[in-house]
């Protein structure tokens, strides 16, 4: 590892205080004068079109000021949605809004509305829509084909084998790919595992529902929303609106969690900025947790089928996998084919095949949530892979090792020409090093078995590896005449600290304190660089790179202001400690205070009047803004780009199973990773077993369960559909977790993402533990609960299908 | 009309400060009062406005009703004794361990915090289609949506169910059974006192309530005899999170041992029927014999006797049948 | 007051889910209102009328008639208590808890409406071929006769009125509001076994639509609430003094000769020596 100032070292974030003293304000936290609140009238069925609404009765109610409906929006291209509806697709989808004086007598408002539907046919269980005759989500097709709605009945397929929990694969699929020879991988493999897979869809369920306050000034809109990103957000907002973007203000500050379902904000944000346009007053829509678990997003889930070839010594010769993804009745989610891409780079298959098809069902839209696709291929292969090590009798973190990526593996579809891409770095190898001698993998995993009463112990490894950067974002920073480094940052407060931490690497650059540093963030009307999304663990990856880029810039234009003011050539000067200062001579140079100055008299590129060309529209709006405050730092990131970005994580977990009641107890998890560069100690810490538990309660708890007569949900509460609480994280000691931390040799600071990576490692982790524990414990379905667990070891006729959705 | 959740409707607040203030009120408002303990199963109601009260008595300033004193031998716990109190407190530990174990894996610990234990005995089902507020025979319907074909029941009854499939969730109750408790009960009319095992009413009786408890009632205080005190105890809970959830099946017993023979025994199951469910026959199958494995597997079988599993929930027939084995066997729960 | 009780389904659309139990109170207070008339009525009208008409006589000629005349067979009898027992049950069990007497009250009911079923079924079998089936139904005769009875209750002048056959027109009436509300309750109370949990049938509540779910349990409360008012009159007329040979028979089987001749039309109702051997 470099030798750092910065990077690497814990610190105190910028927001810690507020966050701890409530102080932070998120967007239900922001009062305007005259705010009326809305509320929503959403949809009582699974799928029905609205015959006519009366509003009679709630318009006469004093108090009540507007009333928004699906007549007031601009439709939207099939098959998207629009934040209301007449035609509604799910239950809880918002049909209209209400906006008055306070919230009671918005919901009272809402109980006097006479809304008549016609109920109309409705899917939950993908494989149900599938079926010769099977009703159809949306009106106009169940599926996507080459990006057209299609309907596909599965005519030729044999049925009885799927009521059976089989899951043929000569059905119509609309994804395909194969790179090998996967019958023949499969022929010449010693043993090949055939199985049938299933992964429960689940809410993305962030503390912070999603909420939105909206007022007009001047024919602008302020819009204060819970959302991931900020700058990203900003044109999705105003288009919602129907509003050019200069004449959007969106502030969010902070954001309370969005796992996904908030990256561009959301979709019903537009609705208090169009009330507030209607009543003349500002409006503050507080989504409810009930509302949130439906509007709130979903992982999508799968219905597999996999063949797995390996080879006696370990060695995966090819994967057959085969999925049927429930997408809820919107758009179409990447996760299906995220995961044989995934898949492909975890177990390097010498040759693979993926087939799979995307049906929509009437169940809340779907959107990526943390590790897409990523997290249901390390939860339905690890435990296959473990199966394989147990039939070949190899240590399963060997078998991680046997097929393990290194350096710039391959992964994934292939391109037009038949190409795969690349990724950037693997160093899976190391972290099966650092999980065994680190972590102590032979020490955990000699527990295994061991008896205490009527419980027994497991232990289980998994491999987890997701996307982890994006590139191409600008930089923007000003160093002004007071001393201070403004880092302005478009990517949002989302929790994980990301938009510190990548700051930080400026400072790294000009090689000052970060007490210097002030970061600038949540509020478009400050003047925001191009950034990525605050999601796909991008953000690390694409603003350590557009922050040294603008460090760069800014260290350049110091050692030539320095040069200019005091002779010689800007080579001869360096930067540290918020001072330009000839090299060898650390007293002839410049404050930051003087530069800054210095390079509003000299403007031009110094105070960021003129700017580089290959800077984003948005930034030069920014920088534009900014010009005249100081010596300004702006560049693109233009360093190479070596592939696809990938972080890895091995997780290692300890259970114990009690034989007579199906419990499990999560004893001890620990987490290796590869990251590249750690940029703060602390907070990939926090990822990675925040990650890590969100992944034990993928694995055990967390789910839908719908009543397919109705096709409604019943598990709305949280204690009914059991996101993961902090009790059920083991805590008699403290979680351990060991990095690998070499730059990956693609990034100036080769700092990788990790959040996504973290959660498969935990969920993977446990199913495999599970697994070892009950000796043959393969369930290929989860969330893994105690019915499942008691079913098995009491040997009793199981409840449902091992393919049947939301039971 | 539409239907909207998750948003308190307006309603009378009244905050008592002694019993005979909130006796009023009840008696006033009738069955359009809501008595308010620690709102943890209130709330919910509330908040989805399928339970409409016109008046909400909140208890939280009687401080009268939150004592735990020695009583005649025994102990008497107000039913404002917050679940915390319970659990930590000394006289109750030492004596009537079963009730602070159960008390202790309540929900969370922010919930047993606020929730009380008059609000854990006489706390509503969580079927979640009635929750929902589909009218159901417990609403008033005439329909168990818990039981048709394709309901999902997997923590719904598989003992005593009639027509409602629903089970009692409370965690203190069936501790409460085991130690042959008593409940106080006060009204305009009087006070009554009530067996533990008597204060639960199935859906045979009363399908549209849990409780004997009639509108102008006020669940009072919880008094355990010292029949039972510092015997034998063995409770344990099943579920699938570590924390906030309800039983999946629980199981509460109090046995009187000496020189490895059983003396007497409760034996007390909740989360499997529509009422805490004393077994008697698991209970026979132990009282007078020597205690050993055989005599506590043979208690298990005994307690499934009779079940009638739901299309999701014959795994609680097995875990129900091993509760009370492991409850006879004693030992860490 | 309202006739209907209003649900809503999963989906919030309305449906029918019974009958309001307001009808309960007003069937129960209306066979009380109508016994109270009755009585009024026995008291001030009945006597007035005997006195016109010289008192009830026995036809002359009634030599060939025996003693004791056979009014309902054993087997018939049997019926009767089975059936009242039943129903006794089922009115108990099914309106009690709503009244707020609380007990386990489903099975009792159930079984109570499948003996009821058995009993009407053997009822219908053995009416139809081994007793004299048109006896109890309204026909066009009865019709006339009921319009001359009416007439002759107000006063007016209607001509000789004949006696009655083995049954007279109230309770001919009766036994066809039975049977009407009888086969109401049963036709859906059988249906709504579905409902419940039986050892013999799946569950089922979806069988049916929850429109055809409501009627059926609009169809059994009226049903229901008939027999409330039903019973209440038919207990009454049977302990009326002036009836009560009427209701030994259904104990013990016969009519003497006298109650016979008094009340019936030997022509209509044809006894001989055979008959008294039920």
């Amino acid at each position: 590892m470099a030798d750092y100032k910065l990077i690497g070292k814990p610190y105190e974030t910028a927001d810690l205080v507020a966050k701890a003293t409530g102080r932070a304000k998120y967007a239900e936290d922001f009062r305007a004068d005259g705010m009326l609140f809305a509320k929503l009238l959403v949809s009582p069925m699974p799928h029905g079109r609205v015959r006519s609404i009366d509003t009679s009765a709630a318009e006469a109610m004093p108090g009540v000021e507007a009333i928004l409906t699906a007549d007031d929006l601009p439709a939207a291209d099939a098959p998207n949605e629009t934040s209301l509806t007449n035609e509604p697709k799910y239950e809880g989808e918002p049909i209209l809004a209400v906006a008055a004086v306070d919230e009671t007598t918005a919901a009272d408002a809402i109980e006097a509305i006479r809304v008549d539907m016609e109920p109309l046919p409705f899917a939950v269980d993908p494989l149900d829509s599938l079926r010769p005759g099977g009703p159809d989500a949306r009106l106009d097709g169940n599926t996507m084909i080459n990006r057209e709605l299609a309907t596909v009945k599965w005519n030729n397929v044999d049925w009885a084998a799927i009521d059976n929990g089989e899951l043929p694969t000569d059905g119509e699929i609309s994804e395909e790919w194969e790179v090998g020879d996967v019958e023949a991988g499969l022929a010449e493999a010693d043993m090949v595992l055939d199985e049938v897979l299933f992964h429960q869809s689940m809410g993305h369920q962030p503390m912070e529902t999603r909420t939105a306050m909206a007022y007009w000034q001047n024919g602008k809109c302020y819009l204060h929303v819970s959302t991931q990103s900020t700058l990203r957000t900003h044109g999705f907002a105003a288009r919602g609106i129907g509003i050019a973007p200069e004449d959007l203000v969106l502030v969010s500050e902070y954001c309370g969690g969005g796992f996904g379902s908030k990256i561009f904000g959301f979709i019903q944000m537009n609705i208090p900025a169009l009330l507030s346009q209607k009543a003349g007053k500002p409006v503050m829509m507080r989504i409810t947790r009930q509302d949130e678990h439906f509007i709130g997003r979903a992982r999508p889930g799968l219905q597999g089928r996999v063949r797995i070839g390996f080879r006696r010594d370990g060695r995966i010769t090819a994967m057959d996998m085969f999925a049927v993804q429930d997408n809820g009745p919107y758009g179409q989610s990447g996760d299906f084919v995220v995961w044989p891409d995934m898949a492909s780079l975890m177990y390097m298959p010498l040759s693979h095949r993926f087939r799979g098809i995307s049906v929509y069902t009437n169940t809340p839209p779907r959107s990526p949530q943390r590790a897409p696709g990523g997290l249901q291929a390390v939860s339905m292969f690890a435990p296959l892979m473990q199966k394989a090590a147990r039939q070949l009798d190899i240590d399963p973190l060997e078998l991680i090792r046997i097929n393990a990526p290194a350096g710039q593996a391959k992964i994934g579809r292939p391109d037009e020409n038949g190409q795969q891409g690349n990724v950037t770095s693997a160093f899976v190898a190391e972290i099966a090093d650092l999980a065994e001698q680190d972590l102590d993998w032979p020490a955990m995993r000699a527990r295994s078995g061991r008896r205490n009463g009527s419980k027994v112990t497991g232990v289980g490894v998994a491999l987890s590896s997701f996307n982890a950067g994006a590139w191409g974002m600008d930089g923007l920073l000003t160093i002004r005449p007071d001393g201070k480094v403004y880092i302005q940052q478009g990517i949002g407060n989302l929790g994980t600290e990301s938009v510190f931490d990548t700051a930080r690497v400026a400072m790294e650059v000009l090689q000052t304190d970060w007490e210097q540093a002030e970061v600038i963030w949540g509020d478009t009307s400050k003047h925001l660089p191009w950034s990525t999304v605050q999601a796909g663990s991008t953000t690390t990856w694409a603003h350590t790179r557009a922050n040294q880029a603008a460090g760069e810039d800014a260290k350049r234009k110091l050692q030539e202001i320095a040069a200019r003011d005091l002779g010689g050539s800007a080579d001869d000067y360096d930067v540290a400690d918020g001072r330009v200062f000839r090299r060898g001579a650390r007293s002839t140079g410049l404050s930051f205070a003087q530069a800054a100055q210095r390079a509003i008299e000299l403007g031009g590129r110094y105070d960021g009047h003129e700017l580089p060309e290959d800077i984003n529209a948005v930034t030069v709006g920014a920088a534009t803004a900014l010009a005249g405050l100081g010596l300004m730092g702006v560049a693109k990131d233009n360093y190479a780009v070596g592939g696809r970005v990938i972080s890895h994580a091995i997780g290692i977990a300890e259970v114990e199973v009690d034989l007579e009641t199906g419990a499990v107890e999560l004893k001890d998890y620990r987490v290796a990773t590869d990251v590249g560069t750690v940029i703060n100690p602390r907070t990939l810490a926090a990822q990675l077993h925040g990650g890590g538990i969100q992944g034990f309660s993928a694995a055990l708890a967390q789910k839908w369960v719908y009543d397919r007569r109705w096709g409604l949900q019943v598990s709305k509460r949280f204690y009914a559909n059991r996101p993961p609480t902090f009790l059920d994280v083991p805590h008699e000691q403290p979680l351990q977790w060991a990095a690998q931390d070499k730059p990956d040799p693609f990034s100036p600071v080769g700092a990788k993402g990790v959040g996504e990576t973290a959660e498969g490692a935990g969920s993977g982790a446990v199913l495999c533990a599970i697994a070892d524990a009950l000796g043959d414990g393969y369930f290929n379905r989860t969330p893994l609960m105690t019915d499942m667990i008691l079913t098995k070891l009491e040997n009793l006729p199981p409840a449902f299908s091992r393919l049947a959705a939301h039971v | 009309m539409a239907v909207i959740r998750d948003m308190m409707p307006a309603f009378e607040l009244f905050q008592p400060t002694t019993t005979d203030e909130a006796l009023g009120l009840l008696d006033e408002y009738r069955e359009r009062a809501w008595v308010l303990a620690g709102g943890l199963d209130s709330f919910d109601w509330l908040k989805d406005r399928v339970k409409r009260p016109a008046a909400v008595v909140d208890l939280g300033g009687v401080e009268a009703l939150r004592a735990i004193r020695p009583a005649g031998g025994g102990l008497e716990i107000g039913a404002m004794a917050t679940l915390r109190e319970v659990s930590r407190s000394p006289d109750v530990r030492e004596r009537y361990a079963l009730l602070a174990d159960a008390a202790e894996i309540v929900a969370s610990p922010q919930i047993r915090n606020q929730g009380t234990l008059g609000g854990n005995l006489a706390q509503d089902t969580r079927c979640w289609y009635y929750r929902d507020g589909w009218n159901c025979y417990r609403a008033g319907g005439t329909i168990c949506y818990a039981d048709t074909p394709t309901a999902m029941n997997r923590e719904h009854c598989i003992l005593g169910a009639s027509r409602c499939v629903a089970v009692n969730p409370s965690d203190t109750a069936p501790a409460l059974v085991a130690l042959d408790g008593e409940l106080e009960i006060h009204s305009s009319g009087g006070t009554r006192v009530v067996a533990a095992e008597d204060f639960f009413v199935g859906p045979d009786v009363d399908i549209m309530r849990m409780t004997v408890l009639e509108p102008g009632d006020l669940l009072t205080a919880v008094r355990l005899p010292d029949t039972w005190a510092g015997a034998r105890f063995y409770f344990e809970k099943s579920r699938d999170r570590q924390v906030w959830d309800f039983a999946l099946a629980a199981v509460a017993s109090a046995a009187k041992i000496t020189n490895g023979t059983v003396e007497d025994i409760r034996i007390v199951v909740n989360g499997v029927a529509p009422t805490p469910l004393r077994l008697r026959a698991s209970e026979d199958a132990v009282r007078g014999r020597q205690l050993n494995d055989e005599v506590a597997a043979r208690a298990g079988e005994a307690a499934v006797q009779g079940v009638r599993p739901l299309n999701h929930n014959g795994f609680k027939v097995a875990l129900l049948r091993n509760l009370v084995m492991r409850a006879v066997r004693g030992g860490e729960a | 007051m309202e006739l209907f009780e209003w649900g809503s389904n999963p989906w919030g659309q309305e449906t029918l889910v019974r009958i309001s139990w307001d009808l309960l109170y007003l069937a129960f207070w209306g066979g009380i209102a109508f016994i109270l008339f009755h009585v009024v009525y026995a008291i001030v009208w009945l006597p007035k009328l005997a006195r016109a008409n010289g008192g009830g006589e026995a036809e002359a000629g009634g030599a060939s008639v025996p003693a004791r005349i056979l009014r309902h067979t054993s087997a018939a009898r049997f019926f009767h208590w089975v059936m009242a027992a039943a129903m006794i049950a089922l009115l108990i069990t099914g309106f009690f808890p709503i009244v707020g007497i609380q007990f386990p009250w489903v099975t009792i009911h159930w079984i109570s409406g499948v003996l009821l079923t058995i009993s009407i079924l053997y009822h219908i079998v053995h009416a139809t071929f081994f007793l004299d089936f048109w006896s109890i139904w309204i026909l066009p005769a009865d019709l006339r006769e009921a319009w001359q009875r009416v007439r002759h209750q107000m006063g007016q002048e209607a001509g000789a009125i004949r006696k009655h056959g083995k049954y007279p027109l109230d309770h001919k009436l009766y036994h066809l509001a039975v049977t009407i509300a009888g086969l109401a309750v049963i036709g859906t109370g059988i249906v709504m076994m579905a409902r419940i949990d039986g050892a013999l049938w799946p569950r089922n509540p979806y069988l049916l639509s929850d429109a055809t779910w409501g009627l059926m349990y609009v169809l059994h409360g009226f049903g229901s609430v008939l027999f409330v008012t039903l019973t209440l009159t038919h207990i009454y007329f049977a302990i009326r003094p002036e009836k009560l040979w009427i209701t030994r028979s259904m104990i013990f089987g016969y009519v003497d000769r006298d109650r016979y001749l008094e009340h019936h039309d030997p022509q209509r109702w044809v006894v001989s020596r055979d008959s008294t051997e039920g």
